[in-house]
């Protein structure tokens, strides 16, 4: 879970670049934006709902 | 030849004396030898002093019988002795870390002593320095091999022991952090042969955690001893994962922080490695989201500039000046036109009046004005008396009248 983390802020990255480049319709970054923004809320999400599991292992194994 | 007071060197110099100095820099220049230099060197400690200035001096003996007896004197100055954890005594079996310097002005040769370890711990001190050779031989401490952390593990592993401060301080540090999973490899990390444990506790992580740490709390150079053996260093040198060491104080380096990817100066630090700060991922996203913002405004806003291009390109106003500029061409035309005609016909006329004046020049009645006169018979002017005979009624035109006669004699004077 916590790797996809990562590749929803890669995800948002290019989104921005995107965005930014001149080459993209207004159309799609508009629908990119959405989606960039889809992935922050998610991202949000799971750094709110993150926690703490502790699992020890056994010493016999 | 004056044997005495000849200043003159003779062939080949070796009956000049050389001064002290000169022999005493060859000396130097002869023990400036690396066998010598930076070497550990176990005797037994005789003739001890401990100067008022913190200096010692003392040297270290080797017992043997006649020949085989052996001292050298040594100093540690008071920079070195500072360090020392205990206090040397005549008889001590010690090792020490020094070298070989030659001291000019008393003429003697000494050993320059750096650092002294009780006998039992230089022997642990020599036995690090070997598996050192041979574990960087296996390339355990290579660079090349050192692997970036992830930056975002779902699993750390730590290998230490299960109670004690150092896994409260790396849940701390984890929880407040970035909240993931923790997979506790429980070890002992005190005692003889506990690298056997140790080893066994990083393998036994293998392919349950993303990042592993290997912790141990601060301790004498003997409590941290087994993290310099062979079997723990290649546990962590063969892991497949990345690991932070974080084993007693900073000033403390064993052989497994050199084979650990990373090492950190606490299991605390080590923590702080191994996960991201959930302030900063969030500081971080509410940036991405700024930033997206910022790229689709400026976007609308060349949207909306092209709109506002094409509208002012398509604006009436341009093709009602572009219609009344041809209007005003049309009428310049018409004007031109018109003006061109005028003077035409301005020209005509005067070339007219002219023509007029040429004409009236020629005028017959201008000619009749002065004394001519036109005869003409049924209708046509008589041009010779050789079509006129007696009796014909001609018509006379006078400039002014004209009259009607009847011939009444004809003289043809025949053909001119």
């Amino acid at each position: 879970m916590t790797e996809t983390f990562e590749q929803k802020i890669e995800q948002v990255k290019k989104i921005i670049e995107k965005i930014e480049d001149g080459e993209t319709s207004l159309e799609e970054s508009i629908r990119l934006y959405e989606q960039g923004a889809a992935l922050i809320r998610q991202c949000e999400t799971l750094l709110a709902e993150a926690e703490m599991k502790i699992t020890t292992l056994s010493r016999d194994a | 030849m004056d044997w005495f007071n000849s200043e003159e060197p003779q062939a080949g110099g070796k009956t000049t004396p050389l001064r002290v100095s000169e022999v005493s820099a060859i000396i130097e220049d002869l023990l400036d030898d690396e066998r010598l230099q930076g070497i550990w060197v176990r005797g037994e400690i005789t003739n001890y002093t401990h100067h008022s200035r913190g200096h010692r001096y003392f040297s270290l003996s080797e017992k043997g019988s006649g020949a085989n007896a052996a001292v050298i004197k040594c100093v540690m100055w008071r920079s070195s002795a500072d360090r020392l954890s205990f206090t040397p005594e005549d008889g001590m079996e010690v090792t020490v870390f020094a070298s070989v310097r030659h001291y000019a002005p008393h003429g003697i040769y000494q050993l320059q002593v750096e650092e002294m370890l009780r006998a039992g711990l230089g022997e642990k001190y020599l036995l690090i320095e070997k598996w050192k050779k041979e574990l960087a031989a296996e390339g355990c401490f290579a660079a090349g091999r050192k692997r970036p952390l992830p930056a975002f593990p779902a699993h750390v592993g730590v290998v230490t022991s299960e109670t004690g401060a150092v896994i409260h301080d790396i849940r701390n540090v984890v929880s407040r952090r970035y909240p993931t999973g923790i997979i506790i490899s429980p070890t002992a990390v005190q005692g003889d042969g506990v690298h056997v444990d140790i080893a066994k506790a990083i393998r036994r992580l293998s392919g349950l955690a993303d990042v592993v740490i290997v912790a141990r709390g601060g301790g004498s150079f003997e409590d941290l001893f087994p993290f310099n053996h062979p079997d723990v260093v290649r546990a962590i040198a063969s892991c497949p994962v990345p690991v932070i060491s974080a084993i007693g104080h900073e000033v403390d380096v064993t052989l497994a922080d050199l084979a650990a990817d990373i090492r950190a100066p606490t299991p605390s630090a080590a923590a702080e490695l191994a996960v991201p700060d959930g302030a900063v991922l969030r500081q971080g996203l509410s940036g991405l989201k700024s930033q997206m913002s910022a790229g689709l405004n400026n976007r609308l806003l060349r949207a909306k500039q092209t709109a506002g291009d094409l509208r002012d390109r398509l604006r009436p106003q341009r093709f009602l000046r572009r219609i009344s500029d041809r209007q005003q061409a049309g009428a310049d035309l018409a004007d031109r036109l018109e003006r061109g005609i005028l003077s035409r016909i301005q020209r005509e006329k005067i070339a007219l009046s002219g023509l007029t004046a040429a004409l009236d020049a020629t005028s017959p009645l201008k000619i009749l004005a002065k004394g001519y006169s036109v005869v003409e018979k049924d209708g046509c002017v008589v041009r010779s008396a050789a079509i006129i005979s007696k009796g014909n009624s001609l018509r006379i035109r006078f400039v002014d009248g004209r009259s009607l006669v009847t011939v009444e004699h004809v003289e043809y004077d025949g053909n001119l």
